[in-house]
């Protein structure tokens, strides 16, 4: 065999066995979600199935709650900026009151959802790929597998839900302050008036912009909170693995989350939605 | 609850001891575990309801006794000592007797060798 | 009665990237007796006790755990299986998160149906067997490690297990606690009956709670006897072991590698 042809097939292995890689650590994270969704459903609808109800009310303050100002805080930076950076153009076309039109649209179909699932994988997936680290270095996760208790339904379980739920919510909440950020720029820089203001979002938002826009909320805190239980529970090597964790989580949240946005908008798109 | 496996109570007795104090004896048998000892700790707490002046448990038949089956024992106890009466256990086997030491029992509840020690007085 | 065996470890290969731990482990255990596995950092004694204790599977050759093949009980079944055995972890493995009582607890909360009532006093029970009744509402931080440990084997005992493994019992405990530790292990076996297989390289802890004892070495079990039968073993490698020794035949193995060659950079098979 001659040197370059070696090569050449050296870069074909190292591709494939990155390609493999990849594929077992999806295949890996889509057990781990068909694991969660089987044991979420059992412990919501079959009745005597205990599903910790404690720890999912100490994961929802965890995840929400305490992540809650700075979403707010972020949400209403976007707002104005999204308003001061549409003023200009659209004064050329004198329809500068339609900021609100934009903003809303954008803010509750995209920025909303988008910007605050990203805010919380830095701070919930981050959190919880750290904690359940933490945990499998201490053996804390082999105790449990040791007792008969999945770590899945007594640690994943929870945390996922809470991360779903509470990702929809403080996205309601963003939408709000988003337009809210927009209108102070609006009242206070472009002299667009409140009831114009308020009418013009109300126009232009409808109930499927809403619905699309939670939508995509529900499904980002499922990717955030399921990379980061992953990421998490697949910790080797200590405290430095629990750092590595940590960081993938986020850079792999942030990406999965821009890729999953697309398809989601593609897909609303086309089906007009 | 009759929904418990009650398979290890044999036995229920109310007596009256020579110096006529009102005494109720639960005879156990076979394994006081985790499957039997809620229907155990159910009759002993009922039998403690009744507040008789001695409670006695016969250990005597019990080969297998787990923490769940003490700790249904350390609950009557509880309840007795609650009202003023007295709870004797008897003759438990060196197994049973070595469970109550592990969990240094054995000083806090009265254990005699033999139902008559238990009756008399 | 016969002699039964509670654990039977056969034939037992295992290896991590392409990297030998266990090269064909035969180990038995008979019920009710303490069985100390020894051996060097590295010998595959963990490695053993994970699988014994189901936490990982072996590329060839078995372990029946109380007359189960591991190997071939499903989920369900192995969860059934390990409400029978308890383990002490190196670190304790206390869940952070939860005061220590509610460690103890949780196995009853989660598996049994008792009383809440019931629950209390045997929290307490056990507790009060490891001596740390009065720390129960502590979180685990707030206490040494020596009590971590403590509170991990109370939380073993929780479900009353008829085989309690160890591992490290004594590593990184001052001489007296481990001295406790060691006493409450022999007792639960002398007085419960409960089977124990300890793993250690503490040889005073050793002798003194072992019935029996199993070297390892190389993922290989070089030797198993009583104590009386390691103190008089003529195998230098045992001996070496025992004693504590910087010359004998472990250390030797290293002595046999081509240092010369390899730092020297002559060496014709030098990749290998």
């Amino acid at each position: 065999m001659s040197e370059s042809a070696g090569r050449k097939l050296g870069v074909v292995a190292r591709l494939g066995s990155a390609l493999l890689g990849l594929f077992r650590y999806i295949g890996g994270m889509g057990w781990l979600l068909a694991d969660t969704v089987r044991l979420a459903a059992r412990g919501l609808f079959v009745p005597g199935v205990k599903i910790g109800r404690p720890a999912l009310a100490a994961q929802m303050i965890r995840v929400g709650v305490r992540s809650l100002g700075i979403v707010m805080l972020v949400h209403l930076f976007i707002g104005i900026i999204l308003a001061l950076q549409m003023a200009p153009v659209l004064r050329d076309f004198e329809m500068v009151d339609r900021v609100a039109t934009i903003v809303a649209i954008a803010q509750v179909r995209e920025l909303g959802p988008l910007i605050t699932a990203i805010v919380l994988s830095g701070f919930a997936g981050a959190a919880i790929a750290a904690e359940l680290g933490t945990m499998v270095v201490g053996e804390e996760i082999e105790a449990l597998r040791a007792q008969a208790l999945d770590p899945v339904r007594f640690l994943v379980v929870p945390r996922v839900l809470a991360t779903v739920v509470m990702t929809v919510c403080l996205t309601v909440l963003a939408d709000l302050v988003g337009m809210f950020g927009a209108y102070l720029t609006g009242a206070g820089a472009l002299g667009i008036s409140t009831s114009v203001f308020y009418h013009t979002s109300v126009d232009a938002l409808t109930v499927r912009s809403f619905l699309t826009g939670l939508t995509k909320a529900g499904m980002f805190g499922l990717l955030i909170s399921v990379i980061a239980c992953f990421e998490g529970l697949r910790v080797g090597g200590g405290a430095e693995g629990v750092g590595r964790a940590t960081t993938r989580t986020v850079v792999y949240s942030i990406f999965s989350l821009i890729l999953a946005d697309c398809v989601f908008t593609i897909l609303f798109y086309a089906y007009d939605l | 609850m009759s929904s418990y496996d009650s398979s290890a109570i044999s036995q229920v007795r109310a007596l009256r001891t020579p110096g006529g104090v009102q005494a109720v004896v639960v005879t156990l048998q076979g394994e006081v575990d985790l499957q039997h000892s809620p229907a155990v700790r159910q009759q002993l707490i009922d039998e403690a309801g009744k507040r008789p002046g001695r409670l006695v448990v016969d250990l005597s038949a019990v080969n297998y006794m787990d923490s769940s089956g003490v700790a249904s024992l350390v609950e009557t106890l509880q309840r007795v000592r609650g009202y003023g009466g007295e709870l004797i256990l008897v003759n438990p086997t060196a197994r049973v007797r070595s469970i109550f030491e592990i969990a240094r029992l054995d000083r806090i509840f009265r254990i005699l060798t033999d139902l008559g020690e238990a009756m008399g007085e | 009665m016969p002699e039964e065996i509670a654990i039977s470890v056969e034939e037992l290969v295992k290896s991590f990237d392409g990297h030998v731990v266990l090269d064909g482990v035969n180990l038995q255990v008979r019920r009710g007796e303490t069985m100390v596995v020894m051996g060097g950092s590295g010998c595959g004694k963990s490695t053993l006790l994970r699988h014994m204790i189901g936490s990982i599977f072996p590329d060839s050759g078995r372990v029946v755990l109380l007359g189960e093949d591991l190997n071939e009980l499903d989920g369900a079944g192995l969860d059934r299986l390990r409400l029978r055995f308890g383990i002490l972890f190196q670190s304790g493995a206390l869940f952070n998160s939860m005061t220590v009582g509610e460690n103890v607890a949780l196995p009853l909360v989660e598996h049994t149906e008792l009383d809440p009532a019931t629950i209390e006093i045997m929290v307490k029970m056990k507790l009060e067997a490891v001596g740390l009744r009065e720390h129960a509402d502590k979180m685990p931080a707030q206490i040494s490690g020596g009590m971590k440990k403590r509170a991990g084997l109370a939380r073993a005992l929780a479900l009353d297990p008829e085989i309690l493994f160890y591992d490290e019992p004594s590593a990184g405990l001052d001489p007296v606690t481990s001295a406790e530790i060691d006493q409450l292990i022999m007792d639960l076996s002398g007085k419960l009956g409960v089977t124990s297989v300890v793993v250690t390289h503490e040889m005073d802890s050793a002798f003194r709670i072992a019935s029996r004892m199993a070297m390892l070495d190389r993922g290989r079990v070089v030797a198993v006897g009583t104590p009386a039968e390691f103190r008089d073993s003529a195998d230098p490698m045992v001996k070496q072991f025992i004693n504590g020794l910087a010359e004998g035949p472990i250390t030797a193995r290293r002595q046999e590698s081509n240092y010369e060659e390899d730092i020297l950079g002559v060496s014709p098979r030098h990749g290998r």
